[in-house]
């Protein structure tokens, strides 16, 4: 006797495929994604020459030194890109790092925007927004948006030692 | 066969979620501040001290006033946990006699961090003396009126080992050291 089913097989594969789909579909569609690239900056300190005095005490690297990718939902999604640096391992309270977006990167959503974040703000241990991307009836993605970063406070007065941290960019909803 | 499938749309989902929604990143800054020992008198150049004859039997030379033209600039920049740093003063000769003494004064100026402490008044030998201590972090801002002002001071000591001499070039010569 044959077995009392609803699906056939094709449909039984159908069924969870679809589903399978939606959910790709669907964390495509909501997620807000962000990726970094562009090169560890190293600060070239000047090296002191006079007795008496003290470093220069502000460093800019390339305008370009970071690059974010970054993309928002669709349909009148919203998005705030933060940034916070971490010491790894160590840091100086005394360095401070600052950070600016000096470009929009390229899009191919033309009404979406791009906004904020074109003077340097300060970092702290904890998010502060940068700037903010949003996308109206297409999917917001920005590519190769530069982000300058700055230090300031280099001082003899400082151990001397080497210091390094991460910057760390996060996208999130608004 | 119905597990199964359920098992893999929680990992696709999960998988989809670590591959579709990164939502941070990073890049790194890296700085090397480096050791600096940096130390200088400013302005350059000699300083005459002369003793002026009595104009009356019976009394003493007359010492010369004091120079206060000299100023100890420094920078320095030490490890975690290094040792403090102190800068040293000596005479190339003795005149026999005389006393060539340096004070350095507090440091003043446009300086910052760890600025070292006077010695106080200190009679120069050939063997190097401190006159500065406990430089920490520092830096004393540069040319006169920055950092540690010098107050040299010749006097006699041994009245009987004096004799008349000319110009006689004495060399002061500063150090920092830890």
């Amino acid at each position: 006797m044959k077995p009392n089913c609803h699906f056939s097989k094709n449909q039984f594969y159908i069924k969870y495929l679809s589903i399978l789909l939606l959910l790709l579909f669907n964390y495509y569609v909501k997620a807000q994604t962000l990726t970094v690239t562009g090169t560890a900056w190293t600060v070239p300190i000047t090296t002191i020459t006079e007795a008496g005095t003290n470093y220069t005490g502000t460093y800019q690297s390339a305008a370009n030194q970071v690059l974010l990718a970054a993309s928002v939902p669709l349909l009148l999604g919203n998005a705030k890109v933060s940034v916070h640096y971490q010491p790894n391992p160590t840091w100086n309270s005394s360095l401070i790092l600052s950070a600016k977006r000096t470009g929009n990167g390229t899009t191919a959503c033309g009404l979406c925007t791009i906004t904020g974040g074109t003077t340097y703000i300060t970092l702290t241990q904890t998010d502060i927004e940068l700037f903010r991307i949003s996308a109206i009836v297409a999917l917001g993605a920005y590519n190769n948006i530069p982000i300058q970063l700055q230090l300031s406070g280099v001082s003899v007065t400082i151990p001397a030692t080497t210091y390094q941290s991460n910057i760390v960019f996060t996208i999130s909803s608004i | 066969m119905r597990d199964l499938n359920i098992i893999i749309c929680i990992f696709s989902l999960l998988l989809s979620g670590t591959l579709l929604s990164q939502t941070t990143g990073s890049s790194s800054v890296s700085v090397t501040l480096p050791v600096v020992t940096l130390m200088d008198v400013e302005p350059t150049g000699n300083i005459t001290l002369n003793f002026v004859s009595p104009t009356e039997a019976g009394l003493a030379i007359v010492n010369p006033a004091v120079n206060t033209t000299k100023w100890v600039n420094y920078s320095s920049a030490i490890a975690p946990a290094g040792l403090t740093r102190r800068i040293t003063a000596a005479v190339n000769t003795i005149i026999p006699g005389v006393s060539i003494r340096v004070q350095a004064a507090a440091a003043s100026g446009s300086g910052g961090g760890t600025l070292g402490t006077s010695s106080g008044l200190v009679t120069l030998t050939t063997t190097a003396a401190t006159i500065i201590s406990g430089i920490g972090g520092a830096f004393t801002g540069n040319g006169t009126n920055n950092g540690h002002q010098l107050t040299i001071s010749l006097v006699t000591n041994t009245y009987a080992n004096l004799s008349a001499r000319t110009s006689t070039p004495v060399i002061i010569t500063f150090t920092i050291t830890e």
